[in-house]
């Protein structure tokens, strides 16, 4: 029985960028750039450091919707724009909003906020077939 | 110098890629917060992994995982030497998929990608490629829309 969304509908779901997890997400995908795997070249690059792949912070939205729904085939589309690095030691908290269900949808609006309550993610919503 | 508009259109690919079951895991362990190389092997999955990758019995990919094929055409758009993009200066600005179908092991994917738009804000580069990753069967699996942001040194 698939899980029934309803609007208003709110869950969380929190994941820390720990010192390894770039290079385990570089592993897992393949995304090997510099910025995101030598500290040297995160300076370099004006970043402070190295960041975290923006599309592991995309898979952390996607997987709290995932999560929620406990059906992965169920995800229709997600949108993003990257609005700040993730970078080592963030603990990022996504909060998601069912905030319309129509025509076979959820939209389900996720806000993703580091440590410091900063938005890393803006205008982040995930679709599920209902 | 910013990228020249004449670069719209600029095609790439098609990529292919053959799904494996071990690399489902290994990104859905990595994206759940373990370690990919000290995955779980045989028939189980850790209880918080199942829903990313068990559907009943099967072996579904996690949606994201078609960031590890459908990004070949992106990645040969923003390395294309006659963009002369700096990678160390390029971050991912948006990203979008629609999703169709799911990936299964045994799937091979084709991508291809175009470069649909380029323009310059702000002393940034800015270049969108959408891209188009079929199964085997020719369905469509995901579309995806990168914007790629490259700084000005």
């Amino acid at each position: 029985m698939a899980k029934q969304l309803s609007v208003g509908d709110t869950f969380t779901h929190v994941r820390e960028c720990d010192k390894y997890r770039p290079i385990y997400y570089a592993a897992a995908s393949g995304d090997f750039n510099p910025i995101h795997i030598d500290a040297d070249a995160g300076k370099a690059a004006g970043l402070g450091g190295p960041i975290l792949q923006g599309l592991c912070t995309l898979s952390w939205a996607v997987e709290s919707v995932v999560n929620h729904v406990e059906d992965a085939t169920r995800i229709a589309k997600v949108k993003v724009r990257f609005s700040r690095p993730v970078m080592i030691d963030d603990t990022i908290t996504y909060t998601g909003k069912v905030t319309e269900v129509a025509n076979g949808r959820a939209v389900v609006e996720v806000a993703a906020k580091n440590q410091k309550g900063e938005d890393v993610l803006k205008g982040a919503v995930v679709e599920v077939r209902v | 110098m910013p990228i020249d508009k004449k670069h719209i259109g600029s095609k790439y690919g098609p990529t292919t890629y053959e799904i494996g079951a071990e690399k489902l895991r290994e990104f859905a362990y990595a994206v759940g917060g373990g370690v990919p190389s000290m995955g779980f092997t045989g028939t189980g999955a850790p209880t918080s992994l199942l829903p990313q990758l068990w559907q009943g019995r099967e072996i579904v990919g996690f949606p994201s995982f078609c960031n590890v094929f459908a990004i070949a055409p992106f990645g040969l758009a923003v390395t294309d030497p006659k963009l002369g993009i700096n990678l160390l200066m390029l971050v991912h600005g948006e990203q979008e998929y629609e999703f169709f179908e799911p990936v299964r092991p045994g799937d091979v994917i084709t991508s291809t990608g175009e470069i649909t738009d380029i323009f310059e804000k702000q002393a940034k580069d800015f270049v969108t490629v959408v891209t188009e990753s079929k199964n085997q069967h020719g369905k469509v699996v995901v579309r995806g829309r990168w914007l790629a942001v490259i700084r000005h040194g």
